[in-house]
């Protein structure tokens, strides 16, 4: 557990250091823009709209395959430490499993799941 | 205090690492363009481009998310911190001696640091609030969901042999024989997972030529000094990972630990560097389709081959 | 004192530049980006120089208002124009340096400038365009209905998207953009109306073309023919034989410009460099690192990876549209150097690839680019032209119609239905060039002529 606490203070000091770096680069730089400065590059011309919008993901779908297999994954993870100790019995239980998400795959690329354009 | 030492050790590396890797990516860019290579000018050029982009005002738009703006490049920087902090550099009794370093779920904990570097690539994008980015971050989505179960897996079955999920343990159970030859399916696929965790050469789907630059494209001055600094250390993290579970880590004859476990983070980060130099951004509805229908069960055959190896070892 | 010390770090680095390519040009603008003293950045906002090279056409002058506001400041503008066509002073459009000459020299200069920028003895561009938002907040009131933030009428100066339904049923928002006339990737001066969703095009329109024939000043007769040879031989041999080396040669030199810029989009920037410096080093004959190039791409996979299945065109929809290498990259041996004899003498057979998607395109401009090399060298002092039509590197070329001509109408009704990604790279493989007008038949000589820039 002293690893995991002294991880996130590691990670919070380079949150902070990051930060810190650009709160330098703020003070270092030119002040100040107009509004044409900020208009979104778009090759010339300015945008008409926001960007903002409920863009199409359209890959929402193989998302849904996402979180099977990564549920999936959290059983891997403690059968990868027990395994050997299990045997030939943990294999093919994990095999099967395996094998039934694996369909699933199929029957996703075969319902164009992975084809979205 | 023993904690501070290590933060200091970690940081030194990560800022090191990240000047290494520009350089790096400098000499092998002017190798494959045929062009000239003067190494003092090589070394000098990426401080002197830094120093230059110092110097340039930071970015504003019109109505972006300014603190997710300014959150999205420091994440990065977390996210490889904390991952180069629990890489062994020595031998585990010597981390383990004061409880530091060693995380009990090694590889769990890269994992779920490494999911984060989507969020901070997409939040990247979204924040301006402008066309190209906001698409680069959009399909990185797409392609972080298809190279995460690659990469689990295939660090599940760097596991299997060492019974442990930790590094150390992994890098402990590579001391007869190197993940790589073992599992040899194994580091092609990290690496083909890790140039996305870094979105570089055939994965840089978000950073994109084709979308002006992708999400920094509307990054100027430290803002997106910043950004590639984090795009850097995520490399020197993702290959790290990949010396310690395939590579035998910190192992080797002759010279100390950290000098191997250097040595091949820094031939991983080559290679990486090396790839995405030669070979172009691939379309991404074909990278998914093969993610999912032959990287990921290639990964799985790696793990239930590393599975059959391990118990026919473990047998008396 | 800090900013001191970063500065003078800074004077060495390479300056930033973003390219506005306007019309006639001293040579191709991304010939900047070749040995990498000059980083050419994809967006503006992250350039210190601005390089306008050649002259904007009016109508792309807003445009370039608006992106010279969007450099990054520190910024600075330069001009770079042939010395014989002095651009004229634009008003509101401020430049600080004008430049002409070789690449060498603006490079030189840009390094000179960038350093005086960062140490502050020059003093940072003042934004052209007002200070004023692009619409008044409108929130509670008549049709701009709402609270506050972004959920009521024209929220902090622009509307939100509206919705329209898609393919597959959903109806979520759809984004109307102008990929503007500056936009890195396209062809300079191509605007696209386009409506996406998603990064689907739905729907995508081409804008009219901005630049208009231009005519060079007239000097001596014996001077003009010459350069005029030189700098647009196609042009020129549309109405008098000219060595068919030096067509060939610059038939090689626009294939390779093309494939580097191909390589820089797929983001093979050291390559695309490579094929750069292979085009500066070509001499007639000299085909061996064209093909190790050629074999580097193909062993790597490396540009068509990104390529293969991008951008089909059936071979029904390119035939007898004079439409060059995009019409021999779908598998039909259409070829204006057949007709001539004085090729015919030199055994020329035209390429052809199958596929006519991208990766086909740019796999057949690599092969006429090593074609071209190897008649050059067989050529001698064989000469062709003048008969009225001659296969000019991006199709057949005549006095009333090109070949980007026919390829921009192709585009609206190839490009929907396509992911961003595809459609640029689509774009891209067709190789226009909207200054590429057809010249003005030339009533006599000595006449101005219109000018076609060459690559």
């Amino acid at each position: 557990m002293a690893a995991l606490g002294g991880a996130l203070v590691v990670f919070l000091a380079g949150l902070v250091a990051w930060l810190g770096v650009r709160a330098l680069g703020d003070v270092l730089a030119p002040p100040g823009t107009t509004a044409a400065e900020r208009v979104p590059f778009t090759g010339g011309v300015p945008p008409t709209t926001h960007a903002w919008s409920r863009y199409h993901a359209r890959y929402y779908t193989m998302a849904l395959l996402f979180l099977a297999f990564d549920m999936e994954m959290v059983f891997m993870y403690p059968w990868a430490v027990v395994f050997v100790d299990e045997g030939i019995k943990a294999l093919v239980e994990m095999l099967m499993f395996i094998a039934i998400l694996l369909l699933g795959i199929l029957y996703a690329w075969r319902e164009g799941a992975l084809e979205w354009a | 205090m023993r904690l501070g030492l290590e933060i200091a050790v970690t940081g030194l590396i990560l800022v090191a690492s990240v000047y290494v890797v520009a350089v790096l990516d400098l000499v092998l860019g002017r190798l494959v363009a045929a062009a000239p290579l003067r190494l003092a000018e090589a070394v000098v050029r990426p401080v002197r481009r830094g120093a230059l982009l110092f110097l340039q005002r930071p970015p504003r738009t019109e109505r972006p998310d300014q603190a997710l703006w300014i959150l999205a490049p420091a994440l990065l920087g977390a996210i490889a911190a904390a991952v180069l902090f629990v890489m062994p550099l020595g031998p585990t009794e010597l981390s383990q001696s004061s409880g530091m370093r060693d995380v009990d779920a090694g590889i769990v904990y890269f994992g779920a640091l490494m999911a984060l570097v989507m969020v901070a690539v997409y939040l990247h994008g979204w924040a301006p609030n402008s066309l190209f980015p906001m698409v680069g971050g959009y399909r990185f989505v797409a392609l972080a969901l298809s190279y995460e179960m690659p990469l689990a897996l295939v660090l599940i079955g760097a596991a299997l042999p060492a019974r442990s999920l930790s590094i150390g343990a992994i890098v402990d159970a590579q001391a007869g024989l190197w993940n790589l030859v073992r599992q040899p399916l194994g580091l092609p696929l990290y690496l083909v997972a890790a140039l996305g965790l870094t979105f570089r050469g055939p994965l840089n789907v978000s950073d994109a030529a084709d979308l002006a630059g992708g999400t920094p494209a509307e990054s100027s001055g430290v803002a997106l000094l910043l950004w590639a600094l984090g795009r850097n250390a995520i490399l020197v993290a993702a290959a790290a990972m990949g010396a310690a579970g395939f590579l035998g880590g910190w192992r080797g004859p002759a010279l100390p630990g950290p000098v191997w476990m250097v040595a091949k983070s820094l031939a991983l980060v080559a290679v990486l560097l090396g790839v995405s130099h030669l070979v172009g951004r691939v379309r991404l509805e074909r990278f998914v389709i093969v993610a999912w229908a032959v990287l990921i069960p290639l990964a799985l055959l790696d793990v239930f081959a590393a599975g059959a190896v391990a118990l026919l070892a473990g047998r008396p | 004192m800090v900013r001191g010390w970063l500065a003078s770090l800074a004077a060495g680095a390479p300056p930033r530049v973003f390219l506005l390519e306007g019309a006639d040009p001293p040579a191709p603008a991304c010939l900047l980006g070749q040995n990498g003293a000059v980083e050419v950045v994809d967006a503006p906002r992250s350039a210190t120089l601005l390089v306008v090279a050649g002259v904007l056409p009016d109508a792309l002058l807003d445009a370039a208002r608006l992106i010279h506001d969007q450099v990054g400041r520190p910024r600075c503008t330069v001009q770079w124009t042939h010395p014989r066509a002095p651009a004229p002073p634009v008003a509101a459009f401020p430049v600080t340096c004008t430049v002409t000459g070789s690449v060498d020299d603006l490079v030189a200069s840009l390094i000179r400038l960038q350093a005086d920028l960062v140490r502050g003895a020059l003093t940072s561009e003042a934004p052209i365009l007002p200070d004023v938002e692009p619409a008044p907040w409108r929130g509670v009131g008549p049709y701009g209905q709402g609270g506050t933030g972004m959920t009521g009428g024209v929220p902090y100066g622009r509307p939100l998207a509206e919705t329209a339904a898609d393919r597959d049923g959903l109806k979520l928002d759809q984004l109307a953009i102008t990929v503007g006339p500056f936009f890195p990737p396209f062809p300079t001066g191509l605007a696209l109306e386009l409506r996406l969703q998603g990064d689907l095009v739905q729907h995508a329109t081409v804008h009219p073309n901005p630049f208009q024939v231009r005519s060079l000043p007239s000097s001596d007769e014996s001077g003009d023919e010459a350069e005029r040879e030189r700098d647009d031989p196609f042009g020129t041999a549309l109405d008098r034989p000219v060595a068919i080396a030096r067509l060939e040669m610059a038939r090689a030199r626009h294939h390779l410009l093309h494939l580097a810029r191909t390589l820089r989009l797929h983001g093979l920037d050291a390559l695309g460099r490579r094929a750069m410096s292979l085009r500066a080093g070509l001499r007639p004959g000299a085909v061996a690192p064209l093909c190790d190039l050629r074999q580097l791409l193909e062993r790597t996979r490396g540009l068509a990876i990104g390529t293969t299945g991008a951008g089909h065109l059936a071979e029904a929809t390119v035939r007898n549209r004079g439409l060059g290498p995009i019409a021999r990259a779908s598998g039909l041996a259409e070829d204006e150097r057949v007709e001539d004899p004085a090729y015919t003498a030199l055994g020329f057979v035209p390429v052809t690839h199958d596929g006519g998607d991208a990766c086909a395109r740019w796999r057949q401009r690599l092969a006429e680019a090593i074609q071209s090399v190897q008649l050059a060298a067989r050529a001698g002092e064989a000469r062709s032209g003048g008969a009225g039509r001659v296969e000019a590197p991006r199709g057949p070329l005549t006095r009333e119609s090109s070949a980007t001509a026919s390829a921009l109408v192709l585009l609206p009704s190839l490009l929907e239905g396509m992911e961003w990604g595809d459609a640029v790279a689509t774009v891209v493989s067709l190789d226009l060039d909207l200054r590429d007008l057809p010249p003005a038949s030339t009533a006599s000589a000595g006449q101005p002529t219109a000018a076609v820039v060459a690559a």
